[in-house]
């Protein structure tokens, strides 16, 4: 039934209702002012005896307001019109409403109503819009709706469907200018920018966006699902593992994406036991004396990395924290290293380093402290103790 | 299609709406009683046609119609089912809906109920409270449709305030609504006297049960609305002095004042002006906090509307609404002369003096709320007006208030003297006297005393009365209880918040697993933290086991759960009792295992609420005493 229809059915009921109590009007209870003003007076004056019987009122005072409540009554009885009503034909009534409702509901309705939204209804209870279609209406509307980050996703997650991906990457760009802060949108992007390589590439744009993601939202179980993909990508199975683990346990019970990651994480056991390289560490405690503690700020940094005892400087692994926040020992893992081909294991002698930097720079500066080690063997998992004074 | 429908049944109610107001007027007129008549089968219909809309709707939240701008700004397929039908009105079009399903079901209630009304008053009444219906289905339609569809459909809704995603949210907004709505009511039967010219026992009689009722639903509606602040909102406090708590406040004292004013006006013909203007300011009151609410003047999680042209709608309405009343009650004055005479010492001069003290009171809430708005407004810099304002001001003015209150019961009608009523009660005050003194010496903070003292003076003088009316046979009536009940209530009230308020403790603290920590007697343990998923929220639960003289007596698991949309809400844990609550809310992990926790000890915290209930149990009752079953022949 078409919605006209419908509305033609209301108009009807509502018509045939105010007909049948026009013609069979509700039988009224046949009190009028006058004896409702005359019971009450009466009720009045018998708890007027009650107050008396009560002790809440004297005996003089009672009198006094039994006049009182016979005079009040008498007034109220002088104030009531005796005009006498009656039933009239009201033919006149019933051609005005015959007129009036249908023209003033549709009328009100349809000035309420943009025309748009009139036929739409229609349109989309017969035939669904094609995905064509539907990036076209979404366009429409953006040209004057620019700043909606909802309908811009939609445009793109709509030409992703379509295989235009180009399009679809600077519809979620636009998105993404708008409301940069979306967790959800941050993903979506993301994995769009993944699907359009030819081989599930990440780019450092879509990482920056699933870190940013990340940053916003720490237990996004899409983002961490993401996040734990690139980890794989580098190879870095101890972190994809957290991070999926951390996933899960975001995840309800029972979901389709739970029974995903419980999946990829069984694969990656498997794969985890096939990869036979050991991993080391280097654990560094350090003590800092009061004197040099007293002349730092607690916001400065202490920096604790290794670095190879011959050749090339560059930090091999590396952790920064503040000085307040430092319990006096860390232990530098493969999961530390700067560069993800140049992992802490694969070196045999490193050197490490304490360095207390009011910037906590990566170089060295102006009033920074450093201490280090002697040259110390990676594959005993070496524990060192360091002294800043 | 279904929405459309929505849409046209809720044009229908205006013009259902529009004819309750135009025929039977044309009917009174002619004194056609066939026309006039009609009020109530159009009210009917008005009412079926706001019905179908707000089901529509429901079912749009239930169906998740994301084509719905509405739905899809409040809803999503994540949220459990209970909540997708509360968020029907949690936010603003949905409970501007709401809101004008409530005042057609007080109409079709005052229809049905109102047998023993001359038929010719009741068409009065429902042709003003079709006035009022107009005013919001028109601010309904043309400001706040909730079937505005969108040009595109949305494959998922966003999120409903994670706040509002509670069981408080199921029940506050209609309870209070039920209150705020209410208060129409008297407002009509006032403004249909003051148009017929007739301010007569009749008004008097039959509109003081539906004060009653608004009186009682407003009670509800704050107190559950207090309750679910103090648990939902992880701060451990009853009552903010939040503007948007002070615009239901300020009714509800208006409304106080009126259940007793009518009283007078209904028994002894007095205070007619009083009665009449009380009425017209309570639906004010209740017109101004929802202008207050709805405009977007106000910032809190009360308000969803921060658009102008809504609240410019709304103000406009206030000013006809008042305006024209207050030209009425002018054109009328003459009416209400009365000659009926009464003493400075009489049950009425109490009354009114308690009538006075309540409506100061409201007006120095009045002050507190709008005087910060209006500097804001001419920019004149901003102020904070909270609770040390209110403290310095409002409480002083209840203080004699509530004092006097249950003096009035004991006094006589029209003239008393000091000698019989010193006389009666000298025994009374004696008791309260010995009992303050014992108290005293149980605690020496001045407010606890103070509040003891008038805690055993209520209930004292509450229970003697009593007592004398059960030795005087057939003295007993539902309204006599229901005015013990309510009295008591405010006892029960005034203890409880101000001993939670003196003796309450919160820490705010830094727990490691297994380390104990003692707050208020009580032992504390750290079991640490887990992780939570609901269904659109992950977070953590923490553990905390409570121990009383090493006798463990709770287990508490406060929640911090972070919804989809990112917002964070803290669940508090709570171990509840008459006697005190302990209240526990989950904080920020801190290094090794530690969590920052917030620790509130609470006593006599629920009897705030519990004097709140007894309030509301009171007018009840007093709502179905006998005397509003009077059979009136014709």
């Amino acid at each position: 039934m078409s919605l006209y229809l419908w509305f033609a059915l209301m108009v009807i009921t509502s018509f045939a209702w105010i007909i049948w109590f026009l013609y069979r009007p509700l039988k009224s209870n046949k009190i009028n002012l006058e004896s409702s003003n005359i019971a009450l007076g009466k009720q009045k004056l018998l708890e007027l005896e009650q107050d008396l019987h009560q002790n809440l009122i004297d005996e003089k005072q009672f009198n006094q307001a039994k006049e009182e409540v016979s005079t009040t009554l008498a007034i109220e009885l002088q104030q009531v019109s005796n005009i006498q009503n009656n039933a009239s034909n009201n033919t006149w009534v019933l051609i005005l409403i015959l007129v009036l409702l249908p023209v003033m509901s549709i009328g009100v309705y349809q000035y309420l109503t943009p025309e748009s939204n009139m036929s739409q209804p229609l349109e989309s209870a017969e035939k669904p819009l094609s995905l064509e279609q539907s990036a076209n209406k979404i366009v429409q509307y953006l040209q004057t709706n620019k700043n909606d980050s909802e309908a811009w996703k939609m445009l793109g997650l709509t030409y992703f469907e379509l295989g235009k991906l180009d399009l679809s990457i600077d519809a979620y760009e636009k998105s993404y200018q708008i409301n940069p802060k979306d967790p959800r949108l941050l993903v979506e992007y993301a994995s769009m920018m993944i699907s359009a390589t030819s081989d599930n590439q990440f780019s450092d744009q879509s990482v920056k966006l699933i870190k940013q993601a990340l940053k916003i939202e720490p237990n996004a179980p899409d983002a961490l699902y993401l996040a734990g993909m690139f980890a794989v990508s580098q190879r870095d199975f101890v972190l994809t593992k957290g991070l999926w683990q951390r996933a899960l346990s975001a995840l309800p019970e029972g979901s389709i994406d739970r029974a995903v990651l419980v999946n990829a994480l069984s694969e990656l056991k498997t794969v985890e036991e096939s990869k036979n390289t050991p991993e080391h560490s280097v654990s560094v405690r350090v003590d800092v004396s009061d004197k040099i503690l007293k002349s730092r700020s607690s916001e400065d940094f202490i920096m604790i990395y290794v670095k190879a005892a011959k050749g090339r400087p560059m930090p091999i692994a590396i952790k920064k924290i503040k000085l307040k926040d430092f319990t006096g020992q860390m232990i530098l893992t493969d999961q530390d290293s700067v560069i993800q081909n140049n992992q802490l294991s694969t070196h045999e002698q490193v050197i490490a380093v304490v360095r207390i930097s009011a910037t906590g720079s990566a170089m060295r500066g102006v009033g920074d402290i450093q201490v280090l080690s002697k040259a110390i063997n990676v594959a005993n998992n070496p524990s060192i103790h360091l002294k800043v004074k | 299609m279904l929405i459309e429908i929505g849409h046209f049944a809720l044009v229908l109610a205006l013009i259902f709406a529009l004819l309750q107001v135009v025929l039977p007027t044309i009917g009174i007129i002619k004194h056609d009683v066939v026309l006039s008549g009609l009020s109530r089968p159009l009210l009917w219909m008005q009412f079926f046609w706001i019905l179908i809309a707000f089901a529509i709707l429901m079912n749009a939240f239930v169906m998740d119609d994301f084509s719905v701008k509405y739905v899809a700004s409040n809803s999503n397929t994540n949220l459990p089912s209970i909540f997708k039908m509360s968020a029907v009105w949690g936010a603003h079009e949905g409970s501007l809906l709401l809101w004008a399903l409530i005042l057609a079901t007080w109409s079709v209630a005052v229809s049905v109920f109102s047998r023993r009304l001359p038929a010719e008053v009741l068409n009065y009444i429902l042709i003003i409270l079709g006035l009022i219906s107009i005013g919001f289905l028109l601010f309904l339609l043309l400001t706040s449709n909730p079937f505005e569809r969108l040009d595109i459909v949305l494959v998922q809704g966003r999120e409903l305030n994670p706040l509002l995603q509670d069981f408080g949210l199921i029940i506050h907004p209609p309870m209070l609504y039920m209150g705020y709505v209410g208060m129409a009511v008297p407002f009509a039967f006032v403004l249909s006297s003051l148009i017929r010219g007739q301010l007569d026992s009749t008004w008097l009689r039959w509109s003081r049960p539906w004060t009653l009722i608004a009186w009682a639903f407003l009670t509800l509606g704050i107190i559950l609305g207090s309750w679910w602040a103090y648990y939902e909102l992880g701060w451990g406090g009853w009552w903010f002095w939040d503007p948007v708590e002070n615009a239901s406040f300020m009714p509800w004292l208006v409304a106080t004042a009126l259940v007793h004013s009518l009283s007078v006006s209904e028994k002894r013909g007095a205070f007619k002006h009083w009665t009449v203007l009380l009425a017209i300011s309570g639906f004010s009151l209740s017109l101004l906090g929802t202008f207050l609410v709805r405009s977007g003047i106000l910032t809190s999680v009360h308000s969803f509307a921060a658009d102008p042209a809504k609240g410019l709608f709304i103000l406009i309405f206030l000013v006809i609404v008042i305006g024209g009343s207050l030209a009425l009650y002018a054109w009328r004055a003459s009416l209400m002369q009365s000659s009926n005479t009464f003493s400075l010492l009489s049950r009425e001069s109490g009354l009114l003096i308690n009538n006075i003290l309540l409506v100061t009171a409201m007006l120095s809430v009045f002050l507190g709320t709008l005087y910060p708005l209006l500097l804001d407004a001419l920019g004149l810099g901003k102020i904070s007006v909270g609770a040390p304002y209110f403290g310095a001001v409002f409480v002083p003015i209840m203080i004699p208030a509530v004092l006097v209150m249950v003096i009035v019961s004991f006094l006589r009608w029209k003239k008393d003297t000091t000698r019989r009523l010193t006389g009666l009660l000298k025994w009374v005050w004696v008791g309260v006297g010995l009992l303050f003194v014992i108290s005293a010496l149980l605690t020496d903070n001045i407010s606890v005393l103070l509040a003891i003292f008038l805690f055993i003076w209520i209930v004292a003088h509450s229970l003697v009365l009593l007592f004398q009316r059960l030795n005087q046979k057939g003295s007993m009536s539902l309204a006599f209880i229901g005015m013990i009940c309510a009295h008591i209530g405010i006892a029960v009230f005034l203890l409880g918040a101000t001993v939670t308020s003196q003796y309450g403790v919160e820490r705010d603290i830094k727990m490691d697993i297994d380390k104990p920590i003692t707050i208020a007697g009580y032992d504390f343990i750290f079991k640490g933290v887990t992780r939570l998923s609901g269904q659109n929220y992950q977070g953590n639960k923490g553990h905390i086991e409570v121990y009383f003289e090493d006798e463990k007596i709770a287990d508490l698991r406060p929640e911090k759960r972070q919804y989809v949309t990112g917002m964070p809400m803290t669940e508090a844990a709570i171990d509840p009792s008459l006697y005190r609550d302990i209240y526990i809310a989950l904080g920020e992990s801190l290094e090794d295992d530690s969590w920052s926790l917030r620790i509130y000890y609470k006593p006599l915290i629920r009897w705030i609420w519990l004097g709140g209930l007894l309030i509301a149990l009171g007018a009840l009752l007093a709502t179905f005493d006998r005397r509003y079953r009077l059979r009136v022949k014709g």
